[in-house]
């Protein structure tokens, strides 16, 4: 049995003020197995990615709590937070944020230099089929080579949780499941847990544990018994 | 593991290799210079000091107005202050014993002879004598028999010799009430009753001189040369070429001097009409400026020469001997502060000495405001000092290119940096990574400056001090100043102008650099643009979006504007004061004489009918003690010279009679000064505690000195001097009957531009290398501040040409407005550029004695405008290149 690593409570956000204000989460309320692969899923608006933002740290939350084995973010200061998320947090976003002035196998380093014990660079590069670029520039890469870069970057520190925030969002089908399966692989291989948040329904059915969102609230919190692979996804 | 992002560093600067480079060349030159000056500086002032060690100079001189007993001399050099009182006393009743004395005799002699003239009538009228003839023959030979033991009895009579004692008691003491009644004015006027007072114990050298006409080349050419004996054992020359003199026709000259008018060793030259051949060039050690006079507003090594004969050849020469002495104190002082204190105490043992041995002091300096042996030292440090400023301007300017490039860069990167921040780098990581770029190029800069700085640039700011000053030989030292203020000031200043830059910047969250979410204050409504066309309202908005660039930009011109205000400016107003010089003379001679009467107590007259006497003194204007610069004569006080000018005079005329309490002042004093109708200016006298408030009663136009006019009745009555008292007189036509050994000085044109010939010639070249890397610099300026508002728009020109906007529209939509920017501050930095430069030039010459007026000629301004607009669209072309060169794909490629 895989024990409780992320837990989330009555977590609230809104933006702005007066009749322009909008609740984004309303009280969210679920907790993340260590080594699990949890897809948050929803459609636009649902706070999903705020949610992420929050347990990633980078954003704060009006009210209730995340905490991650046992510690609560919100009473980390911010140099806390930084150490937090160098840590134990990995990113991977939609746009892919790559240094245009470094190289794939530098971009990589850029993350491994933040890590205690990080993984070899070189076979990083290798699982994710980016030997052959290894010294191309962001801009000599199609999207799907610069995604996998960016996956490089995030899994290379070794994190405890690899954040996902929408990471085939600019992506075409077929490239869109070998990252998807490169997530999948580093799950498997690394024993992160991956948190993505997407609103492509067909993604859930490789996820150990999906949680829909809507309106800023958990409408469905379900552990998925029937779980396939990447490959065999279909949408 | 190293920070990977160091590897972005040496990309970076590929990539951008140009911007780098220009910045670079940049601080190296600047560095370089700034190194150079002050290596050869520390280097010069080195030798300097160590000249005044081993040539023994002096701690101030005095010239006497006859030469000095020994008594007098030992008495000077006990510091103490003679008992002036007594003095008074001693003379009241050497007078008066005089008079006594006379008044005795006379009163006797006419009593005596009464008695025997007496007895004679009444022994005649006893001999019925009445033949009047006959009475006085025997009257006559009464007298001449007896009159002398008459005397003599009479003289040993007790009666009469009361009457004497008495007699003398009684002037002696009227001759005590007298000098006690007037005790308090002497007291006031020799300061004598000051209980700081404490006696300063000197030694006293003799180091006379006298002032020569010099000739040389084929004869035509003069200057006047003041010549020392070799023997002396104070103030000594070093030697820079040959030797010294050691046969009485030979002689060794100062070497700027020689240099100025191209007199070599070997040469022949004449002084006072003698012949001596030149065997040394020399460099006197209280002579490294070759100022004429302490109050000279600029040294004159054109007209003006110090030599060194042997003591046969100073027998040699004719002209009158300057009774001048130098002195060093026992106990050396320690500070500016003492050597002031022991100056002040000196002098007035000094000239209460002089009085009681009936001598009159000519003149007296102490050495801490010689400008002779000061003006080059404080000069070179103004130098350094000024341009350690200009540099420091300038590598604010260059952090501040700096801080905009990398806060356009962190724009760029936003998202890049929301997803490092977002992994875990630290604000402080990423603030070091940014940082690096400007020190790495500050120091590479700092350093590869500070090495030409002790080659190439040392050599060139000594050769520029030789080319300016009576030098002696130096060797380069190591010099911690040029280190500090070359290497680590510019450091200091990048990192910190950078920093704070870039910490501001940094200082948001990675979720707001995620979300490109940079500005902090988001104005609620975009700007209202008038209904202009489409392309025009476009222009507006790239005008407003570039507003904190173009900040930058417009200091930056402001301060090249600044610099070519002083590159084209002063040699106009350098031009200007010598052209207006002619017009600057009350007169084209004025005669300055040593006295108003000659030899035989006659007072002096010409034939000249053009001539008119007028009064003159030396007094003193205290300055603010607001400068910056300490340690020349001009860094204390003005002098000022006060004239008495005739009621119709020809020369100088005054609106209305001043009367004692009012003066007109100079045109340049009341600019240098500020000075207005109605003010109240009060001057002293400059060897007694004496002032004298006037009220300005107005303006004459003279620009030639500092001055003050008043009428000859007035000034008669302020100074106390006697009716045929004069110091001198203008002239139309030179004057050509009175001896030269009358005449202190004659003022001519020549005396007045000689400052501007002798900064033309120690700037002249500089100025014109000046001008040229100007224009370099304003373009390599420009090139840099421009760059960065192409750059922060790249993604915006890339997007208009994939919507189908031509190179030439995207050209005059970015490039216009910054041509627009640059034109018309152009204009109104030039205004401000000319207005700082006034002031600059004006607190400049509140360091100087004398004045002179920032000018500037109409086609320097139109120049200097244009030079900034040469280079400026030169920087429009590469622009317009670097615009045409940017790709479409940058507006497509999110990750850029």
């Amino acid at each position: 049995m895989k024990e409780e690593f992320l837990e989330i409570r009555d977590l609230k956000k809104s933006f702005g003020e007066g009749e322009a204000k909008q609740e984004v989460l309303r009280g969210m309320d679920f907790t993340v197995k260590k080594g699990e692969f949890c897809v948050l899923l929803g459609p636009s608006g649902s706070g999903k990615s705020t949610l992420l933002n929050i347990i990633g740290g980078i954003d704060t939350p009006d009210s209730g709590y995340v905490s991650i084995n046992g510690d609560k973010l919100e009473e980390m200061n911010e140099s806390q937070l930084t150490m937090y998320r160098r840590k134990h947090l990995g990113y991977v976003f939609q746009m892919y944020n790559l240094i245009p002035n470094l190289n794939v196998k530098e971009n990589i380093e850029v993350g491994a230099y933040l890590s205690d014990n990080p993984l070899d660079v070189e076979e990083v590069l290798t699982t994710l089929g980016l030997q052959d670029h290894k010294y191309k520039y962001p801009n000599q890469l199609s999207g799907g080579q610069q995604q996998r870069v960016s996956i490089g970057r995030a899994v290379v520190k070794n994190p405890d949780i690899l954040m996902c925030d929408e990471p085939t969002g600019a992506l075409d089908y077929k490239t869109s499941k070998e990252i998807l399966a490169l997530i999948e692989d580093c799950n498997k291989k690394y024993g992160n847990t991956v948190i993505m948040v997407t609103h492509n329904e067909a993604i859930k059915n490789m996820a150990d544990h999906v949680i829909k969102l809507r309106d800023g609230v958990v409408r469905h919190n379900d552990i998925n018994e029937n779980k396939i692979t990447a490959a065999e996804l279909e949408w | 593991m190293k920070n990977p992002l160091i590897k972005r560093i040496p990309k970076e600067l590929k990539s951008d290799w140009h911007k780098y480079f220009v910045i670079v060349v940049f601080m190296v030159v600047m560095i370089g210079v700034i190194s150079g000056m002050y290596v050869g500086h520390d280097s010069m002032l080195a030798a300097v000091y160590g000249g005044r060690e081993t040539l023994n100079l002096e701690d101030g001189s005095f010239e006497l107005n006859k030469k000095a007993s020994a008594e007098l001399l030992d008495a000077i050099s006990t510091g103490k202050k003679a008992d002036v009182r007594q003095y008074y006393i001693d003379k009241g009743i050497e007078e008066a014993d005089k008079e006594v004395a006379k008044a005795i005799d006379e009163k006797l002699n006419e009593s005596v002879t009464e008695a025997i003239t007496e007895n004679v009538k009444a022994a005649c009228e006893a001999y019925g004598i009445t033949d009047e003839d006959q009475i006085k023959e025997q009257v006559d030979e009464a007298l001449k028999e007896n009159l002398e033991s008459a005397l003599k009895e009479a003289r040993e009579t007790d009666e009469f010799k009361q009457a004497e004692k008495d007699a003398y008691k009684e002037a002696h003491d009227k001759v005590v009430e007298e000098v006690d009644k007037e005790w308090d004015e002497a007291v006031k006027k020799y300061d004598l009753d000051n209980p700081g007072f404490a006696s300063v114990k000197t030694v006293i050298y003799e180091n006379f001189y006298r002032n020569e006409s010099e000739e040389y080349g084929d004869g035509s050419e003069e200057a006047t040369v003041r010549v020392f004996k070799s023997d002396s054992k104070v103030d000594k020359a070093s030697f820079n070429e040959g030797r010294a003199p050691e046969t009485e026709n030979e002689i060794a000259i100062d070497r700027m001097h020689a240099s100025n008018v191209g007199i070599e060793i070997g040469d022949a030259i004449k002084v006072g009409g003698k012949e001596f051949e030149v065997v040394g060039l020399l460099s006197y050690v209280n002579y490294l400026t070759l100022h004429e006079s302490n109050t000279d507003l600029m040294f004159d090594a054109f007209g003006f020469d110090v030599a060194m004969v042997t003591p046969g050849g100073f027998d040699r020469l004719t002209a009158r001997i300057h009774y001048n002495y130098a002195f060093k104190y026992v106990n050396a002082p320690e500070d500016k502060v003492e050597k002031a204190d022991n100056s002040e105490n000196f002098l007035k043992a000094l000239i209460t000495q002089t009085l009681v041995y009936d001598n009159e002091i000519e003149d007296y300096l102490p050495e801490y405001i010689r400008q002779a042996s000061n003006f080059a030292v404080s000069d070179i440090e103004g130098d350094s000092a000024g341009a350690a400023i200009l540099c420091y301007i300038l590598i604010g300017v260059i952090a501040f290119i700096f801080a905009v490039t990398i806060s356009n860069t962190i724009d760029k990167e936003a998202s890049v940096i929301g997803t490092l921040r977002a992994s875990g780098y630290s604000k402080g990581e990423l603030i070091r990574h940014y940082m690096s770029m400007p020190v790495i190029v500050t120091f590479v800069g700092a350093i590869a400056g500070n090495v030409l700085g002790y080659t190439a640039f040392k050599d060139l700011a000594v050769n520029l001090y030789y080319e300016s000053y009576s030098l002696p030989t130096c060797h380069t030292v190591w010099s911690n100043t040029a280190l500090v203020k070359t290497t680590v000031i510019p450091l200091v200043l990048m990192f910190f102008i950078n920093l704070i830059v870039i910490v501001k910047k940094l200082q948001l969250s990675p979720l707001r650099f995620l979300r490109h979410d940079l500005v902090k204050n988001k104005r609620a409504k975009a700007r209202r643009l008038p209904k202009w066309a489409f392309l025009r309202r476009f222009r507006l908005r790239i005008l407003f979006q570039n507003i904190p660039n173009y900040v930058i930009l417009i200091f930056g011109v402001i301060f090249i504007e600044l610099m070519m205000c002083f590159a084209f400016g002063l040699p106009d107003s350098l031009d200007h004061y010598a052209k207006e010089a002619p017009g600057m003379m009350f007169a084209p001679y004025q005669y300055m004489l040593m006295g108003s009467e000659d030899d035989d107590g006659n007072v002096i007259t010409t034939g000249e009918k053009t001539a008119e006497r007028f009064d003159a003194k030396n007094l003193i204007y205290p300055k603010k003690k607001s400068t910056f610069r300490e340690g020349m004569g001009s860094g204390g006080d003005e002098s000022v010279t006060a004239y008495g000018i005739g009621n119709d005079s020809d020369y100088i005329s005054l609106e209305s009679r001043t009367g004692a309490g009012k003066v007109y002042v100079s045109s340049a004093f009341a600019k240098k000064f500020g000075l207005k109708k109605g003010n109240s200016i009060t001057l002293n006298e400059e060897y007694e505690n004496k002032s004298y408030t006037f009220e300005v009663a107005g303006q004459v136009d003279y620009e030639g000195g500092i001055a003050v006019f008043m009428d000859i009745a007035g000034f008669k009555e302020v100074f106390e001097k006697e009716e045929d008292d004069f110091s001198g007189y203008f002239s139309r036509n030179e004057i050509t009957d009175i001896d030269d050994k009358y005449i202190a000085t004659v003022i001519t044109k020549d005396d007045i531009i000689k400052v501007t010939n002798q900064l033309n010639h120690s700037m002249g070249g500089i100025i014109n290398i000046f001008r040229y890397a100007l224009i370099v610099l304003t373009a390599a300026l420009i090139y840099l501040l421009a760059k960065i508002i192409i750059e922060r728009n790249e993604q915006s020109i890339s997007m208009a040409k994939i919507l189908g906007f031509k190179n030439g529209e995207i050209g005059s939509l970015y490039i216009i407005p910054t041509a627009i920017v640059v034109t018309l501050f152009a204009f109104i930095s030039f205004v401000i550029g000319y207005y700082l430069m006034i002031w600059i030039f004006h607190v400049f010459m509140l360091q100087m004695n004398g004045y002179f007026a920032f000018f500037m000629s109409i086609p320097s301004m139109i120049l200097s405008v244009l030079y900034l607009l040469i280079g400026y669209a030169f920087v429009s072309i590469l622009d317009f290149i670097r615009i045409r060169r940017i790709p479409m794909d940058v507006a497509l490629k999110n990750v850029e």
